[in-house]
Formats: C-alpha cells, structure tokens, sequence
C-alpha cells in the first residue's frame, strides 16, 4: 500500500452526453471479448468462407460463368451456421452473465444510464463481433475474387449483397440469442452451452419431426434451416431449400429482436432479487 | 444543490420485498454534510440508498435528491451522485485504472479526463503504485479503495458509500475511515455513510439517520440528538445502593437503579451532590458517565425505548 499524503482535486469537469456513456460501455465489451476464444472461431470462419469462396469461384471461373450463386458455396452448408454458432457462444455468453455474476450490473445502473441503454450498449458490443464473423468473410472473399479479375464488378456486387442480408439476420438473431441465454444466468459457462444446446436441439429435432411428420413446416424451428433458406434466396440458388426465405427472415429477425426483449425484461428482475 | 436546502427528502416512503417490509412509512429531510446511516443488518439501509439513486422504486412515498425525483429523473440524479456499493462489484479483469477511468466515461467525462481523474483518485485513495495491476489481483482492502475511486471519480457532490469497512481489518477499517474523514472535511461535497458499525460513524458524521427494522428511530444533527440527552448520566457504586439513590433524592437529584448501575437525571452544576451523597452513605463512586455520549449509545437508547411498531 503506497504512502501518500490525501490529495483530492476538486472542480467542475466537463461532461459528456447518454451517447458517448453508451460507447463507452459497448467500446469496453468489445475489447473485452478480443481474446483467443473468440479470436479462434472468428479466424476460422473467415478461413473457411474466404477459401471455400475463393477456390470455388475460381474453379468455376475456367469451367464457366461466376454468378452470384457461385459465391454461395461456403454459406449454403450448415458448416457457416454453426461456426457463426461457436462465434456466438463464446462471444456472447459473458455479456451479460459476467456483470450479474460479478454485480458489475448495479453499479452500471447507479450511473446515468439506463437499463436500455446498457442492453444497447452490450448488444452492440457483442454484436460488434457477430457482425464481423457474419459479414467480414463473405465480403472479403467477394473483394480478393473481384481484384484477381474472377467476378464482374456486378456479380461482386451482386454477392456482397447478399452477404450482407445474410449476414445481417444472422447476425441479429444469434445477437438476441446471446443476449437472452446470457441473462438467464450469472455464469458465462452455462450460458455458453445453453446456446450452443439449444440451437444444436432445434436442428437435430426439426429434422427428426420433418422426417417422422413429413412436414416440413417444422423446419422453420431450426434457426439453421432459416439461414440457409435465406442465403439460398440472397445468393439466388433456387429450388434447394423447401422454407419460404421471407418468413425465414421473418423469424430470424422477429426472434433476435424478441429474445433481446426478453433480456430486457430479465434483467430487470435480476436487479431486484440482486437487492 | 437544490432550492429548498435539502440534501436528500423522503415523504412516507414504503418499500417491501414480498412479505418483508424493508422500509415503512419512512419520512426524513437531511441536510448536505456527512450522514451516518446507522443500523443493524435487515434495517433498510441498503433499500433507501438503492431507493434514492432511483435503482428501486417505492411501494407507496416519494422521495427527492438534490431537488430531483429519483423515479422521474434518475439520470438526473445520477449523473450528480456517486456509489460504492456494499458487495463487490468490479471488474475483475481490468486494472485498476482502466476500471475507474472507465466507469468515470461511464458517468459521463470525456476520455482523457477520465484518465487524469481517474489517476488522481487512485492516488488519493493510496493505491498509486497498484493502479496497473489488475484487479482480480488486488486484496480486499484495496477492493474497497478502488470501490471507493469509482465512486468518487467524476468529482460528485453527494456520495453514497455502503458500508465502505466491510470485510476490512481494523487497520484497514482506520484507513478507510480515514479517507473518509479527508474527504468530508473538503467541504462542498456531501456524504452519506451506511454501516451497521456504529462506531464508524462516531466523529465522522454530523448528522445521523438511525433506521431499524424499516423505522425510523432517530434522524438530524447529531449535536442535537446527543445533547438532547445532557445531564442524563450513569453511576456505579460500590455499597448500599438504595441508600445512596434514597441519598440523592433528598438532593433533588432523579435516579433510579438499573441493574448494576444508577441511572441519574442531573441538573447543570449538581455534579457535587452525587459525591456528597456518596460520603453521606459510605459508598464509593466507581463510575460517573454520560448515558449516551456516542452515536452507538444513542441508537441503543432507541432501540430500548422503542415500542413495536413504534416510529419516530
């Protein structure tokens, strides 16, 4: 313990308004979550989509004519999912079962900031990440085929689009699933698994009812199959997919935002029963 | 600081948790200073903080700090308040200056004054030369003098410490104390210290707010309380008690035994009739004190005064 002699300055200080307290909280859980269990999976997906990318629109290149259906190779099997699945539960269950466990929450909330400004400012945080995995290797790997002359400027163009939808409803909903699966509980590990079990169980089983039912309504259970429909749709690859893509993105989107909802809720609870 | 002089206000505030009232019917003004907000665990303490920083709301009441309505204007309030919280409650992979220079952005500086506040803090609080290491490293002690920079880092005018010597040893507690000292003896900034420590609030606190059970036993200037009890003494004889208390009703002095001690109603300057009581029955004065003269002996007073279900 350092020996010094009191010393407190006081005075006025400038400050700064809700958007920048926001940042401030979303800048932190960003950085925070730089650390090789992230860093791993977020590598690993940009190495499979961009190399399966690229190989593919190459190959295609000297047999053929690249389109942007070329491009769907690494996002139309269930390998894209799933890593955005890995990327998912070890970017997003700390977010906030970290700050319920360590009581971080409360003293969140004693400053001015309010409880939607915190889940805001983690989404985005943990969102950050998601949207890097979700869009930077689709996006990367239409860049490096456009400058070595394999696409057209349009069929990049064409593609990068449909990164982004793509990316963007996946980003989205596993950021809501992050988000609700991480309220539940104060520890990151629990969260972590919930999210990976859960979605694993939705895939698996809606398969097995499909199969045993027939019906391939039930498909649009498995937040896997929704991705798919939808990249199948975004990338123009007709007739692979028995899911309607627009009600597939419907529920992508509705239940991203309607599991963040819930967080929100939650949380709200958590901070009377932390009393 | 508001315009009607107040630091903070309550008006019948109610709170309950299920089928615990955690506080009921509590009506209380304070003015700015430091405020010892005094009792035992379970006595509301911790509810009233949460419930004037607007982390709670009230089941019936309202309440006012620094002017503003906690439930109407949180941030508000906020923004002009800071809070170390009783449990821990850091983050525990960040060093000590990133935690509180962050949680100064948080409440609103700019980056690079947050920084240079934050380094003035730490400093102040003695935890100069750990400021870089982490906090998962630092020991309890420290735990509660960052807790306490946090709480201090955007230079606010009132300050809710929760039992800021929780855990520590009585060094530690002496430090801390303190600090505290130092900080209310700034002026301009006001303070309000929980703990269930009496003592801790023993010459430290101006005023005081005595809760237990959810009631209040006692609230305003501790000057006030305490002389409010001037000239009630107790003495302890060694002899024939009941003629020594029969020996100072004949001097116009009311005392009563209780127990081992006699309990004395002294006028100013009659101090001389409890020894002339004693040579007049042979008995041997062996103490001579005020009856409450702390802020513990005062809330003990209350507590044995108080009827259940009885607020003041």
């Amino acid at each position: 313990m350092s020996i010094s002699a009191p010393r407190y300055t006081s005075g006025p200080l400038p400050r700064l308004g809700r958007d920048s307290r926001v940042m401030a909280i979303a800048s932190r859980e960003f950085h925070h979550r730089a650390q090789w269990t992230v860093l791993v999976p977020v590598t690993l997906t940009f190495m499979t989509v961009v190399l399966t990318t690229v190989v593919n629109v190459f190959f295609t290149s000297l047999v053929g004519t690249v389109t942007s259906a070329t491009f769907t190779a690494a996002v139309s099997s269930p390998a894209w999912p799933y890593l955005m699945l890995i990327v998912t539960a070890t970017v997003g269950a700390g977010t906030l079962a970290d700050d319920v466990g360590s009581r971080a929450i409360t003293l969140y909330l004693s400053r001015p900031v309010r409880l939607l400004d915190y889940l805001v400012a983690k989404t985005v945080g943990c969102g950050g990440w998601l949207l890097i995995a979700a869009l930077g290797p689709g996006v990367l790997a239409v860049g490096i085929t456009a400058a070595l002359g394999y696409a057209t400027a349009t069929v990049a163009l064409e593609a990068a689009g449909g990164f982004l939808v793509v990316g963007l409803l996946a980003a989205v909903f596993f950021a809501g699933l992050a988000i609700a699966l991480s309220s539940l509980t104060n520890r990151a590990l629990y969260a972590g698994v919930t999210i990976f079990g859960l979605v694993l169980t939705l895939d698996i089983g809606a398969s097995i009812v499909a199969g045993i039912s027939g019906n391939s309504q039930v498909g649009y259970a498995d937040p896997v199959a929704n991705v798919l429909a939808v990249a199948h749709q975004a990338f123009s690859v007709s007739g692979t997919s028995s899911l309607d893509p627009g009600v597939s993105a419907a529920i992508l989107l509705l239940s991203g935002v309607a599991m963040w909802i819930f967080a929100g809720w939650k949380l709200r609870r958590v901070e009377v029963i932390a009393e | 600081m508001p315009m009607d002089g107040s630091l903070f206000r309550t008006d019948s505030v109610t709170r309950r948790f299920g089928s615990i009232t955690a506080l009921s019917g509590l009506s209380v003004e304070m003015a700015p200073g430091t405020i010892g907000l005094v009792g035992p665990n379970g006595s509301g303490k911790t509810t009233l903080i949460r419930l004037l920083l607007g982390l709670l709301a009230p089941d019936a009441g309202s309440l006012h700090v620094l002017g503003f309505d906690p439930q109407t204007e949180p941030l508000r309030v906020r923004e002009l308040v800071g809070y170390m919280p009783e449990h821990d409650c850091l983050l525990p992979d960040m060093t000590g200056i990133g935690f509180v220079a962050h949680m100064g952005r948080v409440s609103g500086l700019p980056k690079e004054a947050a920084i240079s506040r934050a380094h003035d803090v730490l400093e102040f609080v003695g935890l100069r030369e750990q400021r870089y290491r982490r906090i998962n490293e630092y020991s309890v002690g420290m735990r509660q003098r960052v807790k306490l920079a946090q709480a201090i880092v955007h230079d606010p005018p009132l300050c809710f410490l929760d039992e800021p010597t929780s855990g520590l040893d009585p060094t530690g507690r002496e430090e801390m104390l303190g600090l505290l000292r130092s900080l209310s003896r700034l002026g301009g900034h006001s303070f309000v210290l929980s703990t269930h420590l009496l003592p801790d609030a023993d010459g430290l606190c101006d005023q005081v707010l005595l809760l237990d059970g959810g009631r209040l036993l006692a609230s305003g200037s501790v000057q006030r309380l305490l002389s409010s009890h001037a000239g009630e003494m107790v003495a302890r004889v060694k002899g024939d008690q009941d003629r020594f208390v029969a020996a100072l009703s004949r001097r116009g002095v009311s005392a009563r035994p209780v127990g081992d001690s006699i309990q004395l109603n002294l006028p100013a300057g009659a101090t001389r009739s409890v020894f002339e009581a004693a040579v007049e029955t042979g008995a041997q004065v062996r103490y001579l004190g005020a009856s409450v003269s702390t802020i513990e002996g005062l809330f003990l007073e209350r507590v044995q005064n108080a009827a259940p279900g009885d607020a003041r």
